[in-house]
Protein backbone atom coordinates (compact mmCIF):
# COMPACT_ATOMS: atom_id res chain seq x y z
CA UNK A 1 0.00 0.00 0.00
CA UNK A 2 1.23 3.45 -0.75
CA UNK A 3 1.04 4.80 2.83
CA UNK A 4 1.81 8.62 1.43
CA UNK A 5 -1.41 8.30 -0.65
CA UNK A 6 -3.58 6.81 2.18
CA UNK A 7 -2.60 9.67 4.52
CA UNK A 8 -3.06 12.75 2.01
CA UNK A 9 -6.81 10.89 0.98
CA UNK A 10 -8.90 12.70 3.94
CA UNK A 11 -9.06 9.47 6.07
CA UNK A 12 -6.49 11.08 8.44
CA UNK A 13 -9.56 14.48 9.28
CA UNK A 14 -12.20 11.86 8.99
CA UNK A 15 -10.85 9.22 11.64
CA UNK A 16 -9.90 11.84 14.05
CA UNK A 17 -13.18 14.02 13.88
CA UNK A 18 -14.98 10.96 13.91
CA UNK A 19 -16.58 10.82 10.55
CA UNK A 20 -15.04 7.30 9.19
CA UNK A 21 -17.05 4.36 9.56
CA UNK A 22 -16.11 1.01 11.92
CA UNK A 23 -14.71 -0.60 9.14
CA UNK A 24 -12.22 2.38 7.98
CA UNK A 25 -11.54 3.12 11.95
CA UNK A 26 -10.18 -0.23 12.30
CA UNK A 27 -8.29 -0.38 9.23
CA UNK A 28 -6.60 3.23 10.08
CA UNK A 29 -6.09 1.84 13.49
CA UNK A 30 -4.33 -1.04 12.30
CA UNK A 31 -2.27 0.97 9.77
CA UNK A 32 -1.27 3.17 13.05
CA UNK A 33 0.24 0.57 14.49
CA UNK A 34 2.62 -0.21 10.79
CA UNK A 35 3.17 2.82 9.70
CA UNK A 36 4.83 5.66 11.73
CA UNK A 37 4.39 8.24 9.13
CA UNK A 38 0.60 7.89 10.12
CA UNK A 39 0.93 8.09 13.13
CA UNK A 40 2.68 11.19 12.99
CA UNK A 41 0.14 12.61 10.58
CA UNK A 42 -2.74 11.57 13.05
CA UNK A 43 -1.12 13.80 15.96
CA UNK A 44 -0.22 16.53 13.75
CA UNK A 45 -3.99 17.23 12.26
CA UNK A 46 -4.87 16.56 15.76
CA UNK A 47 -2.59 19.05 17.37
CA UNK A 48 -3.67 21.81 14.83
CA UNK A 49 -7.48 21.01 15.36
CA UNK A 50 -7.14 21.76 19.06
CA UNK A 51 -5.14 24.83 18.61
CA UNK A 52 -7.66 25.73 16.51
CA UNK A 53 -10.11 25.32 19.25
CA UNK A 54 -7.97 27.13 21.85
CA UNK A 55 -8.04 29.74 19.75
CA UNK A 56 -11.72 30.27 19.27
CA UNK A 57 -12.80 29.16 23.22
CA UNK A 58 -15.38 30.62 24.54
CA UNK A 59 -15.77 31.39 28.23
CA UNK A 60 -18.28 29.54 29.68
CA UNK A 61 -20.53 31.18 32.84
CA UNK A 62 -18.64 31.46 35.80
CA UNK A 63 -21.57 29.80 37.50
CA UNK A 64 -20.72 26.75 35.63
CA UNK A 65 -17.86 25.23 36.98
CA UNK A 66 -19.39 24.53 40.86
CA UNK A 67 -22.92 23.09 39.45
CA UNK A 68 -20.52 20.72 37.57
CA UNK A 69 -18.23 19.66 40.70
CA UNK A 70 -21.35 19.02 42.82
CA UNK A 71 -23.08 17.41 39.72
CA UNK A 72 -20.20 14.72 40.14
CA UNK A 73 -20.10 14.84 43.81
CA UNK A 74 -17.05 16.56 44.18
CA UNK A 75 -16.34 20.54 45.71
CA UNK A 76 -14.47 22.84 43.30
CA UNK A 77 -11.12 23.43 44.36
CA UNK A 78 -11.41 25.58 47.11
CA UNK A 79 -8.75 25.01 49.35
CA UNK A 80 -9.76 24.97 53.10
CA UNK A 81 -7.97 27.34 55.43
CA UNK A 82 -6.34 25.64 58.67
CA UNK A 83 -5.45 28.42 60.40
CA UNK A 84 -2.33 27.52 62.20
CA UNK A 85 -2.69 28.44 65.89
CA UNK A 86 -0.58 31.63 67.23
CA UNK A 87 1.83 31.26 69.52
CA UNK A 88 1.67 33.12 72.58
CA UNK A 89 5.19 34.76 72.07
CA UNK A 90 6.24 36.87 68.59
CA UNK A 91 3.59 34.97 66.91
CA UNK A 92 1.69 38.13 65.95
CA UNK A 93 4.49 39.37 64.26
CA UNK A 94 4.34 36.49 61.71
CA UNK A 95 0.29 36.88 61.62
CA UNK A 96 1.08 40.87 60.87
CA UNK A 97 3.67 39.64 58.21
CA UNK A 98 0.88 37.02 57.02
CA UNK A 99 -1.39 39.82 56.97
CA UNK A 100 0.23 42.50 54.83
CA UNK A 101 1.45 39.97 52.59
CA UNK A 102 -2.23 38.81 51.86
CA UNK A 103 -3.41 43.07 51.81
CA UNK A 104 0.00 43.45 48.66
CA UNK A 105 -0.91 40.19 47.06
CA UNK A 106 -5.25 41.25 47.17
CA UNK A 107 -4.05 45.07 46.17
CA UNK A 108 -1.75 43.51 43.37
CA UNK A 109 -4.02 40.71 42.12
CA UNK A 110 -7.06 43.71 41.65
CA UNK A 111 -5.01 46.34 39.95
CA UNK A 112 -4.31 43.35 37.32
CA UNK A 113 -8.16 42.75 37.31
CA UNK A 114 -9.11 46.53 37.10
CA UNK A 115 -6.52 46.60 34.32
CA UNK A 116 -8.29 43.28 32.32
CA UNK A 117 -11.56 44.51 33.15
CA UNK A 118 -10.88 48.07 31.41
CA UNK A 119 -9.36 46.24 28.55
CA UNK A 120 -12.09 43.98 28.04
CA UNK A 121 -14.73 46.73 28.34
CA UNK A 122 -12.72 48.59 25.63
CA UNK A 123 -12.96 45.65 23.23
CA UNK A 124 -16.44 45.38 24.06
CA UNK A 125 -17.07 48.95 23.05
CA UNK A 126 -15.21 48.67 19.69
CA UNK A 127 -16.85 45.77 18.72
CA UNK A 128 -20.04 46.98 19.54
CA UNK A 129 -19.15 50.12 17.51
CA UNK A 130 -17.80 48.16 14.17
CA UNK A 131 -20.97 46.29 14.44
CA UNK A 132 -23.26 49.01 14.93
CA UNK A 133 -21.31 50.51 11.48
CA UNK A 134 -22.09 47.39 9.83
CA UNK A 135 -25.60 46.86 10.80
CA UNK A 136 -26.07 50.81 9.03
CA UNK A 137 -24.25 49.63 6.40
CA UNK A 138 -26.37 46.57 5.49
CA UNK A 139 -29.91 48.58 6.40
CA UNK A 140 -29.11 51.48 3.90
CA UNK A 141 -28.61 48.97 1.31
CA UNK A 142 -31.58 46.40 2.83
CA UNK A 143 -34.70 48.73 2.30
CA UNK A 144 -33.64 50.93 -0.50
CA UNK A 145 -35.07 50.06 -4.22
CA UNK A 146 -33.00 52.54 -5.87
CA UNK A 147 -30.02 51.06 -5.53
CA UNK A 148 -27.89 49.13 -8.47
CA UNK A 149 -25.28 46.93 -8.50
CA UNK A 150 -21.88 46.37 -10.11
CA UNK A 151 -19.56 43.23 -9.95
CA UNK A 152 -16.01 44.52 -10.40
CA UNK A 153 -14.10 41.59 -11.24
CA UNK A 154 -10.24 41.10 -11.11
CA UNK A 155 -8.14 42.24 -13.82
CA UNK A 156 -4.68 40.17 -15.39
CA UNK A 157 -3.37 42.28 -12.98
CA UNK A 158 -4.75 40.99 -9.39
CA UNK A 159 -7.26 37.75 -11.14
CA UNK A 160 -8.43 37.32 -7.75
CA UNK A 161 -9.49 40.75 -7.22
CA UNK A 162 -13.04 41.43 -6.48
CA UNK A 163 -15.12 44.42 -5.49
CA UNK A 164 -18.81 45.78 -5.77
CA UNK A 165 -20.43 49.32 -6.19
CA UNK A 166 -23.65 50.02 -4.80
CA UNK A 167 -24.71 52.77 -6.31
CA UNK A 168 -28.21 54.64 -5.71
CA UNK A 169 -29.76 56.38 -8.56
CA UNK A 170 -31.55 58.40 -6.62
CA UNK A 171 -29.51 60.39 -4.35
CA UNK A 172 -25.92 59.19 -6.23
CA UNK A 173 -24.42 57.86 -3.72
CA UNK A 174 -22.02 55.61 -4.07
CA UNK A 175 -20.52 53.10 -1.62
CA UNK A 176 -17.89 50.30 -2.41
CA UNK A 177 -17.54 46.88 -0.90
CA UNK A 178 -14.32 45.61 -1.11
CA UNK A 179 -14.51 41.93 -1.30
CA UNK A 180 -11.15 41.11 -1.70
CA UNK A 181 -7.95 43.82 -3.28
CA UNK A 182 -4.69 42.97 -1.92
CA UNK A 183 -3.19 45.45 0.02
CA UNK A 184 -0.79 48.25 -2.21
CA UNK A 185 2.84 49.44 -1.52
CA UNK A 186 2.69 52.74 0.78
CA UNK A 187 3.39 54.97 -2.36
CA UNK A 188 0.17 53.83 -4.15
CA UNK A 189 -3.30 53.96 -3.52
CA UNK A 190 -6.64 52.86 -5.18
CA UNK A 191 -9.04 55.37 -7.00
CA UNK A 192 -12.39 54.40 -7.64
CA UNK A 193 -13.58 55.62 -10.87
CA UNK A 194 -17.29 55.97 -12.11
CA UNK A 195 -17.50 55.17 -16.36
CA UNK A 196 -20.32 57.74 -17.78
CA UNK A 197 -20.41 57.63 -21.90
CA UNK A 198 -17.07 55.77 -21.88
CA UNK A 199 -15.36 58.90 -19.60
CA UNK A 200 -13.65 57.93 -16.14
CA UNK A 201 -15.21 60.55 -13.79
CA UNK A 202 -12.68 60.02 -10.05
CA UNK A 203 -14.95 58.94 -7.23
CA UNK A 204 -12.00 59.34 -4.63
CA UNK A 205 -9.13 57.21 -3.58
CA UNK A 206 -9.67 54.28 -0.94
CA UNK A 207 -8.51 55.32 2.47
CA UNK A 208 -5.06 52.89 3.24
CA UNK A 209 -6.21 53.08 6.81
CA UNK A 210 -8.98 50.97 5.55
CA UNK A 211 -6.49 48.14 4.56
CA UNK A 212 -5.24 48.31 8.34
CA UNK A 213 -8.42 48.63 10.36
CA UNK A 214 -10.48 46.79 7.87
CA UNK A 215 -13.52 47.98 10.13
CA UNK A 216 -16.02 49.11 8.13
CA UNK A 217 -18.28 46.75 5.59
CA UNK A 218 -19.03 49.94 3.01
CA UNK A 219 -17.23 52.43 2.16
CA UNK A 220 -18.54 56.00 1.14
CA UNK A 221 -17.00 57.11 -2.53
CA UNK A 222 -18.00 60.49 -4.06
CA UNK A 223 -21.24 60.98 -5.68
CA UNK A 224 -21.68 59.91 -9.52
CA UNK A 225 -24.26 61.70 -11.39
CA UNK A 226 -24.52 59.09 -14.02
CA UNK A 227 -22.96 55.75 -14.58
CA UNK A 228 -22.92 52.39 -16.64
CA UNK A 229 -19.60 50.85 -15.49
CA UNK A 230 -17.15 51.31 -12.30
CA UNK A 231 -13.55 50.74 -12.29
CA UNK A 232 -10.69 50.80 -9.83
CA UNK A 233 -6.77 51.72 -10.86
CA UNK A 234 -4.39 51.55 -8.65
CA UNK A 235 -2.45 55.21 -8.88
CA UNK A 236 0.74 57.26 -7.62
CA UNK A 237 0.34 58.85 -4.25
CA UNK A 238 0.19 62.88 -4.86
CA UNK A 239 -0.06 63.19 -8.51
CA UNK A 240 -1.09 66.38 -10.48
CA UNK A 241 -3.99 65.67 -12.09
CA UNK A 242 -6.29 63.37 -10.45
CA UNK A 243 -9.25 63.58 -12.71
CA UNK A 244 -7.55 61.43 -15.09
CA UNK A 245 -6.78 57.95 -14.73
CA UNK A 246 -2.61 57.07 -15.11
CA UNK A 247 -2.11 53.59 -13.55
CA UNK A 248 -3.38 49.95 -14.22
CA UNK A 249 -7.03 48.87 -14.01
CA UNK A 250 -7.41 46.51 -11.01
CA UNK A 251 -11.03 45.47 -10.96
CA UNK A 252 -13.79 46.76 -13.50
CA UNK A 253 -17.60 45.78 -13.82
CA UNK A 254 -20.61 47.15 -15.83
CA UNK A 255 -23.82 48.38 -13.73
CA UNK A 256 -25.84 45.57 -13.58
CA UNK B 1 -2.05 33.46 44.02
CA UNK B 2 -1.68 29.61 43.93
CA UNK B 3 1.12 28.76 41.36
CA UNK B 4 -0.78 26.92 38.48
CA UNK B 5 0.04 23.04 38.59
CA UNK B 6 0.71 21.85 34.73
CA UNK B 7 -0.12 17.97 33.97
CA UNK B 8 1.37 16.34 30.90
CA UNK B 9 -0.85 14.17 29.59
CA UNK B 10 -0.55 10.65 30.25
CA UNK B 11 -0.13 11.77 34.24
CA UNK B 12 -3.72 13.51 33.33
CA UNK B 13 -5.17 10.62 32.41
CA UNK B 14 -4.19 8.68 35.46
CA UNK B 15 -5.45 11.20 37.79
CA UNK B 16 -8.71 11.48 36.02
CA UNK B 17 -9.26 7.42 35.83
CA UNK B 18 -8.33 7.53 39.67
CA UNK B 19 -11.44 10.36 39.68
CA UNK B 20 -9.22 12.89 41.52
CA UNK B 21 -10.81 16.02 41.97
CA UNK B 22 -8.27 18.52 41.25
CA UNK B 23 -7.21 17.20 38.14
CA UNK B 24 -10.86 17.04 37.01
CA UNK B 25 -11.20 20.72 37.79
CA UNK B 26 -7.74 21.02 36.24
CA UNK B 27 -9.45 20.19 32.94
CA UNK B 28 -11.84 21.98 33.40
CA UNK B 29 -10.14 25.29 33.87
CA UNK B 30 -8.18 24.02 30.41
CA UNK B 31 -10.74 22.69 28.19
CA UNK B 32 -14.11 24.02 28.78
CA UNK B 33 -13.43 27.30 26.40
CA UNK B 34 -12.43 25.28 23.62
CA UNK B 35 -15.37 22.58 23.99
CA UNK B 36 -17.46 25.52 24.53
CA UNK B 37 -16.33 27.09 21.12
CA UNK B 38 -17.17 23.61 19.51
CA UNK B 39 -20.44 23.42 20.70
CA UNK B 40 -21.49 26.91 20.43
CA UNK B 41 -20.53 26.09 16.33
CA UNK B 42 -23.00 24.07 16.59
CA UNK B 43 -25.72 25.83 18.80
CA UNK B 44 -26.41 29.26 19.07
CA UNK B 45 -28.42 29.27 21.69
CA UNK B 46 -25.73 30.76 24.58
CA UNK B 47 -27.43 29.40 27.87
CA UNK B 48 -28.48 25.67 25.81
CA UNK B 49 -24.66 25.31 25.04
CA UNK B 50 -23.79 25.83 28.61
CA UNK B 51 -25.95 22.88 29.68
CA UNK B 52 -24.74 20.80 26.74
CA UNK B 53 -20.97 21.48 27.72
CA UNK B 54 -21.71 20.70 31.25
CA UNK B 55 -23.32 17.36 30.60
CA UNK B 56 -19.81 16.93 28.12
CA UNK B 57 -17.80 17.08 31.02
CA UNK B 58 -20.17 14.95 33.35
CA UNK B 59 -19.76 12.19 30.54
CA UNK B 60 -16.15 12.52 30.04
CA UNK B 61 -15.90 12.47 34.41
CA UNK B 62 -17.53 8.89 34.23
CA UNK B 63 -16.75 7.44 30.61
CA UNK B 64 -13.05 8.35 31.01
CA UNK B 65 -11.99 4.95 31.70
CA UNK B 66 -12.85 4.57 27.85
CA UNK B 67 -10.16 6.75 26.48
CA UNK B 68 -7.73 4.84 25.09
CA UNK B 69 -4.67 7.07 24.24
CA UNK B 70 -3.45 4.41 21.50
CA UNK B 71 -6.67 5.74 19.48
CA UNK B 72 -5.82 9.50 19.69
CA UNK B 73 -5.03 12.21 21.39
CA UNK B 74 -7.25 13.18 24.79
CA UNK B 75 -8.47 16.56 23.40
CA UNK B 76 -10.09 14.53 20.18
CA UNK B 77 -11.79 12.42 22.89
CA UNK B 78 -13.27 15.32 24.44
CA UNK B 79 -13.63 16.99 21.16
CA UNK B 80 -15.94 14.01 19.58
CA UNK B 81 -18.06 13.54 23.35
CA UNK B 82 -18.69 17.45 22.64
CA UNK B 83 -19.15 17.36 18.80
CA UNK B 84 -22.18 14.48 19.70
CA UNK B 85 -23.60 15.88 22.65
CA UNK B 86 -24.42 19.15 20.47
CA UNK B 87 -25.72 17.20 17.65
CA UNK B 88 -27.77 14.98 20.26
CA UNK B 89 -29.14 18.10 21.60
CA UNK B 90 -30.08 19.78 18.29
CA UNK B 91 -31.90 16.39 16.15
CA UNK B 92 -33.87 15.87 19.69
CA UNK B 93 -34.75 19.58 19.98
CA UNK B 94 -36.16 19.64 16.80
CA UNK B 95 -37.88 16.08 17.49
CA UNK B 96 -39.53 17.75 20.34
CA UNK B 97 -40.21 20.87 18.38
CA UNK B 98 -41.88 18.80 15.46
CA UNK B 99 -43.97 16.70 17.98
CA UNK B 100 -45.44 19.94 19.77
CA UNK B 101 -45.93 21.56 16.63
CA UNK B 102 -48.15 18.72 15.40
CA UNK B 103 -46.01 18.81 12.01
CA UNK B 104 -47.33 16.02 9.72
CA UNK B 105 -44.77 13.22 10.49
CA UNK B 106 -42.86 12.06 7.34
CA UNK B 107 -40.87 9.05 7.05
CA UNK B 108 -38.94 10.34 5.10
CA UNK B 109 -38.13 13.31 6.69
CA UNK B 110 -34.12 13.24 8.30
CA UNK B 111 -33.42 14.11 11.54
CA UNK B 112 -32.60 17.53 12.79
CA UNK B 113 -33.99 18.76 9.64
CA UNK B 114 -36.16 20.93 11.41
CA UNK B 115 -33.69 23.26 12.99
CA UNK B 116 -30.55 24.35 10.78
CA UNK B 117 -27.66 24.39 12.78
CA UNK B 118 -26.20 27.22 14.48
CA UNK B 119 -24.38 29.50 11.80
CA UNK B 120 -21.50 30.49 14.04
CA UNK B 121 -18.31 31.83 12.21
CA UNK B 122 -16.09 30.76 14.94
CA UNK B 123 -13.74 27.90 14.94
CA UNK B 124 -14.11 25.01 11.98
CA UNK B 125 -17.01 26.87 10.90
CA UNK B 126 -14.90 30.12 9.86
CA UNK B 127 -11.98 27.93 8.05
CA UNK B 128 -15.02 25.84 6.22
CA UNK B 129 -16.70 29.02 4.60
CA UNK B 130 -13.22 29.10 2.94
CA UNK B 131 -14.03 25.74 1.03
CA UNK B 132 -15.69 25.25 -2.15
CA UNK B 133 -19.02 25.50 -1.78
CA UNK B 134 -19.86 22.20 -2.99
CA UNK B 135 -17.39 20.62 -0.53
CA UNK B 136 -18.39 23.14 2.19
CA UNK B 137 -21.67 21.42 2.30
CA UNK B 138 -20.99 18.08 2.63
CA UNK B 139 -19.05 19.15 5.31
CA UNK B 140 -21.22 20.88 7.28
CA UNK B 141 -24.00 18.10 6.96
CA UNK B 142 -21.79 15.40 8.15
CA UNK B 143 -19.48 17.31 10.44
CA UNK B 144 -21.95 19.66 12.10
CA UNK B 145 -25.19 17.95 11.27
CA UNK B 146 -24.22 14.55 12.33
CA UNK B 147 -25.80 13.10 8.71
CA UNK B 148 -24.11 9.55 7.40
CA UNK B 149 -23.03 9.41 4.43
CA UNK B 150 -25.79 7.87 3.09
CA UNK B 151 -28.38 10.64 4.33
CA UNK B 152 -26.23 13.45 2.30
CA UNK B 153 -26.30 11.74 -0.66
CA UNK B 154 -30.49 11.09 -0.35
CA UNK B 155 -30.69 14.90 0.73
CA UNK B 156 -28.22 15.94 -2.11
CA UNK B 157 -29.29 13.86 -5.06
CA UNK B 158 -25.94 12.32 -5.58
CA UNK B 159 -24.47 8.79 -5.44
CA UNK B 160 -22.97 7.31 -2.26
CA UNK B 161 -19.68 7.05 -3.83
CA UNK B 162 -19.43 11.24 -5.51
CA UNK B 163 -20.55 12.20 -1.67
CA UNK B 164 -17.57 9.39 0.51
CA UNK B 165 -15.09 10.64 -2.57
CA UNK B 166 -16.04 14.50 -1.99
CA UNK B 167 -15.79 14.34 1.74
CA UNK B 168 -12.80 12.89 1.86
CA UNK B 169 -10.99 15.61 -0.86
CA UNK B 170 -12.55 18.11 0.97
CA UNK B 171 -10.74 16.70 4.49
CA UNK B 172 -8.15 16.99 3.35
CA UNK B 173 -7.80 20.27 1.82
CA UNK B 174 -9.65 21.42 5.26
CA UNK B 175 -6.20 19.61 7.18
CA UNK B 176 -3.95 22.15 5.08
CA UNK B 177 -5.61 24.95 5.64
CA UNK B 178 -5.59 24.62 9.67
CA UNK B 179 -2.22 24.29 10.06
Amino acid sequence: MNIQEYISSGIVESYVLGLASEEERKEFEQYCNQYPELLKARTAFELSLEQQAMAHAIAPDAGLKSKLMDAIGQTATVVPMHPTPVRKMNGWKYAAAACIALLAGSIYYNIILTGRNSQLRNNYDQTVAELNTVKKDIDMLKGNPDIKMASMKGTDMAPAAFTTVYWDTTSHDVYLLVNNLPQPADSLQYQLWALAEGKPVDLGFINEEYFVKQDRLLLKAKNAQSAQAFAITLEKKGRKNVSQPEGQIYVMGNLQ
Amino acid sequence: MNPTTTYGETELVALLQARNGQAFSYLYDNYSGALLGVIGGIITDRDLAGDVLQNVFVNIWRKIELYDPSKGRLFTWMLNIARNAAIDEVRSRSYRDAQKNQTIADDDSLPGAVTGPAIGDVGLKKVLNKLKEEWRVLIDLSYFQGFTHEEIAKLQGLPLGTVKTRIRTALSHLRTMIS
